[in-house]
């Protein structure tokens, strides 16, 4: 067992190596050993990939690792990035070498008969390398041909195929980190929030909060115990939500009403804060009298048709949600001297917006317009 | 050698010319012409490499001095990089330009060029710069996330094309006919790859409200090929939805059938109808469209061999099979019998639709007698201009072989006279295109031969010379001949029934085979003949 955590180890630098200057050194019989190694790991992963206490051995190796470099992603050239990635270590190192420049010639030269020794006896039991790396290609291609003449951006954003695989990706990572420190999740959003585009990593987010919960990944093999916690990664993209009040602003800002209607209904811890910042930018908006309307006096303030969109969004959420912002803008309406003149409360004034919306939805409905909740 | 050599030249040529019309197939027309040279170009690359990997790098330049831009033009075209294996004898191409030890700085360069391809081909195109940074961000190379990204984006368009199916009203999320026919070109090269398999059933199940045919012959085409092969496996649904829009599918696999049929030697009814059943035909012509082409198929392939016995014999297999499957298919989605028989007289079709074996023994003569009459009125009745006449009849009945082996049976089993209705339906059976007199006399001419046989089924000994004299058996007449085969038949089953039979039957058989005494034959086996 030891023997094969120090593989794991040895592996894990020769990995981070690879991508590095360092590789000037190596010879082919380096570059031999290194992709025997890899192998030899991908079998262990094949054999024990559904056993438990090895697999947790070697999951634990793994995370200590990540711990010594100050958490995931930490260290200056990423390495073995989950148990998963043991799978397929060959492709992984394969093609850091290919593509690393420093490579001398007769190293190049041989890594290259390794990976691709041309037609041969296929193995019956395992993919060799050069079938794997073949699969890549021709995935890659696919992917290229259905994105250029097939694949139309879905408005459903949590539909996006695109955007559904990043989200099942960031909540996979997630997971792996939370297992690896308890507070290593939040940790590494902030690092994710200071170094990623932020418009695309905040709608990532919307949509994993919105996924089912999460099912074994394609290449796993299903086990029974060990992946099967759902919703943990959406947990601890609450809890770095609601501890960060400027992500959460940007958040609620960047991101259409609906999406974010959906998302406060299915998690309901979200909603108190999102109410809150609702109200704070209501307030910031003041009654211009010449023209009639809201306004808000600086440039980043919230308009009033968004505000109104949103607060129409989120009446059209099923109950719970429903009636607590009802019971919201309600309070804030009696708090503000309980007008029922329009001007006076902007409270006031988008409740009879949403009430007359209500009521002209009603009509094109074709509903009755008796009892009313609104 | 030499011609081999000179050929590859003149490909060469053709290719690297296709190569550069197509550049990256980006439009309708290179992306068709793409997906239609495909599987040649292959044989073009695997050609090469064996060319290429018996020289050095330098004498490969002198032979083909633009092989370099030969193999960048293919591997900046995404659909042949998509096909079966030929981004792997690319690669293996490629590599045969790598200097081992590069002895001045243009060879060190072409080692770097080679270096940027093959990292090309595999670095899997990004394309989305966010997607790229943010999957980068989390730690993930793209050989962790690009089977996954692939999964999401094939069920997203499956499920977008079936709602297109099923929601073709609402015009806004309608899937423009321009977008499906793109979609099923890039399905082209794709269709052995599993991953894909779901847009492949969807876009064939699916097939939207437009009035004509949008979706490529290309792809049709490439997808019926890969099931002929068995390199693809789809639902039922799919495969019948495929031969139901592209009638030429559908034909070659009939011919794919036959062709097998035909190549394999020895056919034993079991291997025969494992063959049909492998094929996918009988379930598939569960569906009456589908079954009046294969229908047709078979009569002409009658007509042409003059009925074949062994044509005969697949199409009764094939026949049982239809009706195993017919029997599996959900009762209220069943259509109803005339729509399979459009040409026939309802009592005539379902009478010979009965299992044979559902008919108890003391009932056998009465169901003969019955079916001779309708297929005599059938037959002789020109009145009605039943299309083709007799042929149509016999067409039907030779379907189910079980009825001419209960008529053999109950003319040797019963010592009585054997009756004129059964002594027509075998002569019919082997010979219907026979006039009335013809007919006559074959009928007489096999009572004679029963006369004899019930008669030598009374003496103790049997040899199987004495039966063939019996049968009038003579070695100048054809023995493919239908009174022929018909009076063999009769022998076969004698030699089966009758007791003390089985001691000569090997003899009988050797002796009465249509190829001469030299072939085997092992009786035991059921089978027309």
């Amino acid at each position: 067992m030891e023997s094969l955590l120090q593989h794991l180890d040895r592996f894990s630098e020769l990995l981070a190596v690879s991508r590095t200057a360092h590789v000037r050194t190596w010879d082919p019989v380096t570059v031999r050993r290194a992709l025997q190694w890899a192998r030899y790991l991908r079998h262990i992963h094949r054999r024990f990939g559904r056993h438990g206490p090895i697999r947790t051995a070697l999951e634990r190796r793994l995370h200590n690792q990540w711990r010594q470099e100050g958490g995931f992603g930490r260290g200056p050239v990423p390495g073995l990035a989950n148990f998963q990635a043991l799978g397929h270590g060959d492709v992984l190192l394969s093609l850091r070498l290919l593509e690393n420049q420093a490579l001398g010639d007769a190293a190049r030269h041989h890594l290259v008969q390794q990976l691709f020794p041309g037609p041969g006896v296929p193995d019956a039991d395992e993919e060799t390398l050069q079938e794997s790396l073949a699969r890549l290609a021709r995935c890659g291609s696919a992917v290229h041909m259905l994105r250029f003449n097939g694949y139309r951006k879905n408005l459903n954003l949590q539909e996006d195929s695109l955007m559904k695989t990043q989200a099942e990706l960031l909540l996979e990572r997630l997971q792996e980190v939370g297992k690896a420190e308890a507070e290593g999740p939040s940790r590494f959003l902030s690092r994710l929030w200071e170094r990623l585009p932020q418009n695309n990593f905040l709608k990532v987010i919307a949509v994993a909060l919105l996924q089912p919960p999460l099912s074994p990944r394609p290449q796993e093999e299903s086990e029974p115990s060990i992946h099967k916690t759902p919703g943990e990664g959406s947990q601890a993209l609450v809890h770095w939500l609601l501890g960060n009040s400027e992500v959460f602003a940007a958040f609620c800002r960047a991101l259409p009403a609906g999406l974010l209607t959906l998302v406060t209904s299915r998690h309901p811890a979200l909603s108190p804060v999102y109410l809150g910042l609702l109200t704070d930018w209501g307030q910031r908006l003041h009654y211009d009298l010449q023209k009639g309307i809201w306004v808000g006096t600086e440039s980043q303030d919230v308009p009033w048709e968004e505000l109104h969109n949103r607060f129409q969004s989120l009446c059209q959420a099923p109950p719970p949600l429903k009636d607590k912002v009802l019971t919201a803008l309600e309070t804030c309406k009696a708090q503000d001297g309980d007008f029922e003149v329009p001007g006076l409360s902007i409270w006031t004034d988008l409740l009879l917006a949403l009430r007359s919306g209500a009521f002209r939805k009603r009509q094109v409905l074709g509903l009755s317009p008796g009892l009313s909740s609104v | 050698m030499a011609q081999d050599s000179v050929d590859l030249s003149c490909d060469y040529q053709f290719w690297m010319q296709k190569l550069s019309v197509w550049d990256q197939a980006s439009t309708l027309e290179t992306q068709q012409d793409t997906c239609v040279h495909l599987a040649r170009f292959q044989e073009f690359l695997r050609k090469m490499y064996e060319a290429l990997k018996e020289m050095d790098s330098n004498t490969i330049f002198e032979r083909f001095p633009t092989i370099d831009q030969l193999l960048a033009k293919a591997c900046w075209n995404p659909f042949i990089l998509a096909y079966d294996e030929s981004q792997k004898i690319l690669i293996w191409c490629l590599c045969c330009l790598i200097n081992k030890e590069p002895q001045n700085s243009r060879q060190s360069k072409l080692n770097s060029w080679v270096q940027g391809v093959l990292s090309h081909i595999l670095s899997a195109l990004r394309f989305d710069k966010e997607v790229a940074l943010f999957t980068q961000g989390l730690g993930y190379a793209p050989i962790d996330y690009y089977p996954g990204l692939l999964k999401n984006m094939v069920l997203s368009l499956a499920s977008e094309l079936r709602e297109n199916h099923l929601n073709g009203f609402n015009t806004q999320r309608r899937m423009t006919p321009e977008r499906l026919a793109s979609l099923s070109r890039v399905c082209v090269p794709l269709i052995t790859l599993p991953d894909v398999d779901p847009l492949v059933e969807a876009l064939l199940v699916c097939h939207g409200h437009e009035p004509q045919e949008i979706l490529q012959p290309e792809f049709f085409e490439a997808v019926n090929e890969a099931i002929l092969l068995k390199k693809i496996s789809l639902p039922m649904s799919a495969v019948v939805c495929l031969w139901l829009r592209h009638l030429p599918s559908l034909e070659k696999a009939m011919l794919h059938l036959f062709e097998k049929l035909i190549s394999s030697e020895r056919n034993c009814l079991r291997r025969i109808e494992c063959f049909i059943k492998d094929s996918l035909l009988p379930q598939a012509a569960c569906h009456p469209a589908i079954f009046r082409v294969v229908d047709e198929m078979f009569r002409c392939a009658l007509l042409e061999t003059d009925g074949a016995p062994e044509i005969i014999a697949t199409i009764q297999v094939f026949t049982q099979c239809f009706l195993e499957a017919l029997e599996k298919e959900n009762k209220q989605l069943r259509f109803a019998l005339k729509t399979y028989f459009p040409y026939t007289s309802p009592s005539l079709a379902m009478v010979l639709l009965q299992d044979p074996q559902d008919v108890p023994r003391g009932r056998w003569l009465q169901t003969l007698k019955h079916i001779s009459e309708l297929l005599r009125e059938a037959v002789e009745d020109q009145t009605h201009g039943s299309r083709g006449g007799p042929l149509e009849s016999w067409f039907l009945f030779i379907r189910f072989g079980g009825w001419a082996e209960m008529v053999a049976e109950q003319l040797l089993r019963s010592a009585a006279e054997p009756p004129a209705a059964l002594l027509w339906l075998l002569a019919f059976y082997y010979s219907p295109r026979d006039g009335r007199q013809q007919r006559a006399q074959t009928m007489v001419q096999v009572k004679a031969v029963l006369g004899h046989l019930l008669a030598m089924s009374r003496s103790s000994s049997l040899s199987a010379w004495d039966l063939q004299t019996a049968a009038g058996q003579d070695t100048d007449t054809d023995p493919r001949a239908p009174a022929q085969q018909l009076i063999r038949h009769l022998l076969l089953h004698f030699v089966l029934w009758a007791p003390g039979g089985h001691t000569i039957a090997r003899d009988v058989v050797t002796l009465v085979s249509p190829w001469g005494p030299a072939s085997e034959y092992s009786p035991g086996m059921s089978s027309p003949w």
